[in-house]
Order: C-alpha cells, then structure tokens, then sequence
C-alpha cells in the first residue's frame, strides 16, 4: 500500500477537475482500484474502467467508458499486460462546477492515521477526532481502508469499522 | 492558650509596658493562625426574624380554635349543600386544634399576599387551559347560507316592536349565530386553544392612546422626509432595484472601512474619500459597495447604493447560520467561516459581524488567518458566504439521497 502514490493519484484528480477533463488515467493498482470504486459509489465519478494506455472507447449511451460495456468488451488482463493497465476514470460536473471538490490527503507516507470506531463516530458528527478533523460540510466525506475493503466514513460507522483514513473529498 | 505555642520569655510581659503604641497582633510562630479576637464578618449577616420573612406565629391557642355553633352551621347550610356540609364536618374533625395553633403562621413581612386568590376562576395566563368537553364539539356543523341569514334577520324585525334601538341591534348581532348544527360547538367549542388574556380592546392601562400618539408622530415624520426631494442618485436606485424609498431606509446599511486613496498625477497627488459599506435587509440578502469622491458624506452614500444594488441572496441554514465551514481568499486575507449551532451567537470579528447582521445570520464563528486588512476581510467573507454549498445541489450532483437529520429526525430540537 503506497500511499505516495496514492498522494499523487490524489493531486492528479485536483489538476484534472481544475483543468476540466471529463476523463483521466491513473496508474492501475488495487488500492487505486479499490479507492476509485468508492468514490464511485459515493457517486463522486461517473466510471472507472481498467484499460491500456489509450482511453477506452465511449459506451454508444452512456457517453463514457463503461466496465459493462457489451459492445466493446474489455481487454481482460494478463501477465503480459498488466504492467501497462490504468485507470480511466470519468469525472463528473454539475452546474459549472465539478462534483470531485479537493482531494486531500489524511495519512501521510511518513504518518499513518489510523481511527476506531469511536473516532469515527465523532468525526461523522463533525467534531475533530485525534489528527482526523471533522466532516463539518454538506456532501463532505472521508475514505478509510477497512479489514473489510476502502468505504466511506459513515458506511464504516454503520458496520462498526475503524481503519487507516485515506483521504478527505470536498 | 494551646500548649503547643512555644514559651515565650517571661519577661516580655513587664518589657511590653515600656513600648508605647497599638499592639498588633504579632504573627506566631505556628503552622495554625492566631485567631482574632476582633474579628468582624465583611458583610453583616442578617438573621430571618429581623427581616420579619419568616412570619411570626400566630400566638393563638387551642382554645381559639373552636367548632362552629349550631347558629353558624344553620347559616352555612344556605349556603352549601349537604355533601359540602357533610365535607366541612369532616374537615373540622380532622384537624387538631391543638396542631392549629402550633403550626398555623400568619405572615406579617412586607411580601406577603396581600389579597386572597379565588382559585375557582381560571385566569387564562395563569392556569392551566380546560377544554370544554368533546361532547361539545360538532363535526357537521355548516357556515348558514345568505338565505338563512336573512330569514334570521326577518325574525328578529318580526319580533321585535316598532320602536328598534341601536342596542336591539347590537344584541341581535352578538347573539346571531354563524353556523348549524350544535350551539356549544360554535361558542364553546372543544379546541385546544387557551383564550385570549385580554379580549379585543382590553388592554393593562390603555397603551392604545401612546400607540395612537407614535403613530401620529411617524406620519409626521414620514411626511416631512417625503418633503425632501429625491436625489438623483436615490431615484436611479429606486428605478434599479425596484424598492420603494421607505423599503430602502429599512434596509440595514453599515459604512465598515473608511479611509482616503490617493491618484498620483503628473500635476501631483489627488486625494479621494473610500467607504466600503454593506447592506442587506436582515433576512438573506447581503451586498457589498465601494464608493470614492472628494466628499466623505458623497463616497458613503454611493457606496451604500452600490452595496444595496449588489444586494444578493445569502443561502442560511435555519435561517440562522450557514451551510458548512467555507473559506475565502482574497489578496492575503484568508478566513474560515464556521456554522455554529442554536444560540451560539456571533463570534466573529466586527467586521464578519456586521456583515451578519445585515444578513440576518445569528449562529457564527470566524477565523481570520494571515493578513487582516478591513477592505479584503470584507470581501473575502461576502465571498465565503456566496461559496456556501447546497445540500440539495450536491445531492443532485452526486446522485445520492442527503437528509437533514437534524430536521427530518429532531424536528430541528438537537
């Protein structure tokens, strides 16, 4: 878990909505994966889609790269081309403004912060826990790596789980 | 004398004589301090008899407590029923006499009551409200048509003689009923509603003829402000921002930062006025204007037209505080503006405080970092609190379902 990498997958996606792109790359990992996963799912990105080092073609509706999609078929990997994979993440805007707000990092490579499920619970209610502040915004959310997979805050309260903090989206 | 103190010499005492003077106590040589012997408490205690609140005792005997004669009993029996009477017998059995005059105090401070309360009336700011029975009420009851009035209003000219007074009227009226059905579900209705204190014209000592007099006094002062004649700048405003000129002295205008810029020339240095002022109309809009002149007076109006033509919404959360903590940058003023809970109040700097007021926000925190120039302050924080975020809108943009807890859970009591 390289969480120097993970720093500048963090910074890529700040300069990516700043300079409005509608679809990125970042380089393929399973923590990548698995973060980029959450933040779709707390609908922060419209897809993510394991490709090579050209952007997958559009799905014919959606308009984006789909994981799904039956047209096109995605390249399967294998040990031959793993080492080119990436992510091709399609980012999302809403009334001029885009919905992936600033990308910040919580744990340091050099301090990891970790948090139980007391901490937590004070952090969802907005009060500041140990080195984690709280979430004090609407839409405001924190992402954890949990023994049980990369989920949000409050799901990880809901299933009384601590873990390592990832990162913090506006 | 305690046998721990140390022996002193003997023959201080016959030394002691010799040294003209008050004698001050001397501090002792021990870990405990001498006691005083003229020690006075600071404040002078006052004991509860000499204040005459606890009341003094009746100084009445058993023997004054006596049973009512048989006169006195056939006089209450007018009065009350059997049952009672039966009830007042049994009272006065109950009761020692002996206990009476014992425990029986008659108070004689100045705070005591000076009127015997008739608990059988129920004083509607003071009771508890008892609604009427439900019996009462009537769920098919229906407004009287036109017709029915006028038939009513026909009775009652059939009824009455020839000779109508105005306060034949007036009893009809009163006595006119609005509705069918049952008569105690229009005047005595089962309703939860506790009645009025004072009824229609009533009032504690006739504020209503002061109210009358303010009232002249303000036409009297709206006349002669409408006198004046509306500057050019005031009408262009009016024409712009749609308000009428009383809407626009109601609105809440500070002047915040005042100071003089000057133009370096090549004929040298011309000096102006700067004012920055906010408005808003306390509740939601807030605008921000700058005005420069020669004149002082000249710079604040123009800023403080500016500032109510910039007048925008400002999104509150209850009303009362804001969305999230925001941040502002502007030139090296960089502030945080924090959502506080109910009755937090506004704890922010002057400047972040006047622009709330204006805006009508009451729950805040403000945090000013690195530069605190008056002039970028404001600006930095008009635009925190145009960045707010909403609720709704990330909502929509996230495609997720965001509740207020604190209002769908709490009803807003948390």
């Amino acid at each position: 878990m390289s969480l120097v990498n993970l720093a500048h997958v963090c910074s890529h996606l700040n300069n990516a909505t700043k300079a409005r792109l509608s679809l990125t790359s970042i380089p393929n990992s399973n923590l990548h994966l698995k973060l980029c996963h959450a933040l779709q799912n707390s609908g922060y990105l419209s897809s993510v889609v394991r490709g090579g080092p050209t952007p997958p073609p559009a799905h014919p509706i959606l308009g984006h790269p789909a994981a799904n999609d039956e047209m096109e078929g995605i390249e399967p990997v294998t040990l031959d081309n793993v080492a080119s994979r990436r992510l091709w993440l399609g980012l999302k805007y809403w009334r001029n403004e885009s919905v992936l707000g600033k990308v910040k990092m919580v744990s340091k490579p050099t301090r990891r912060v970790t948090i139980d499920v007391e901490g937590l619970r004070r952090v969802v209610r907005g009060e500041d826990a140990g080195y984690v502040g709280g979430l004090r915004s609407p839409g405001e959310s924190l992402f954890l790596s949990t023994d049980r997979g990369i989920m949000e805050a409050r799901e990880c309260v809901e299933k009384k789980l601590g873990g390592l903090v990832l990162c913090r989206v506006l | 004398m305690s046998l721990a103190r140390p022996a002193r010499c003997l023959f201080c005492s016959f030394s002691r004589t010799a040294t003209p003077g008050t004698r001050v106590p001397r501090r002792q040589f021990h870990s405990t301090p001498a006691p005083l012997t003229n020690r006075k408490p600071k404040f002078p205690n006052v004991r509860s008899s000499e204040n005459q609140i606890e009341s003094s005792r009746s100084g009445l005997k058993a023997e004054d407590f006596k049973s009512y004669t048989e006169e006195e009993k056939a006089h209450l029996a007018k009065e009350y029923s059997a049952a009672q009477m039966e009830a007042i017998k049994a009272g006065e059995a109950a009761i020692d006499p002996k206990d009476l005059s014992e425990q029986s105090v008659r108070r004689t401070d100045p705070y005591r009551f000076k009127y015997l309360d008739d608990f059988s009336v129920i004083e509607p700011g003071i009771d508890r409200n008892v609604r009427a029975p439900e019996s009462n009420s009537d769920y098919n009851f229906k407004l009287k048509s036109e017709d029915q009035f006028v038939e009513d209003f026909g009775r009652f000219f059939a009824e009455s003689n020839e000779d109508i007074k105005p306060s034949d009227f007036v009893r009809f009226a009163e006595s006119l009923r609005l509705t069918e059905g049952k008569e105690e579900n229009e005047l005595n209705p089962h309703s939860a509603l506790v009645p009025d204190l004072f009824g229609p014209g009533e009032t504690i000592d006739e504020p209503r003829a002061e109210e009358r007099k303010s009232a002249a006094e303000k036409g009297e002062k709206e006349r002669s402000l409408e006198a004046e004649e509306l500057t050019d700048a005031l009408k262009s405003l009016l024409l712009a921002t749609g308000y009428t000129e009383r809407q626009v002295r109601e609105l809440r205008t500070k002047t915040l930062v005042s100071h003089s810029v000057v133009n370096q020339t090549r004929l040298g240095k011309v000096r102006r006025a700067y004012r920055l002022s906010v408005a808003g109309n306390g509740n939601g809009l807030l605008g921000i204007g700058e005005g420069k002149s020669e004149e002082a007076a000249d710079a604040k109006i123009q800023s403080q037209y500016r500032a109510i033509r910039n007048m925008q919404p400002v999104p509150r959360y209850e009303n009362r505080t804001i969305f999230g903590d925001v941040t502002g940058k502007v030139g090296a003023v960089e502030l945080q503006l924090m959502h506080r809970p109910p009755g937090f109040g506004l704890r922010t700097q002057h400047l972040i405080y006047e622009m709330c007021r204006a805006a009508g926000i009451h729950d805040l925190a403000a945090k000013v970092n690195r530069s605190r120039n008056k002039m970028n302050t404001v600006k930095a924080a008009y635009e925190a609190l145009m960045s707010q975020r909403d609720p709704e809108e990330v909502a929509r943009a996230r495609g997720k379902k965001i509740v207020d807890v604190r209002k769908v859970y709490y009803a807003g009591k948390v």
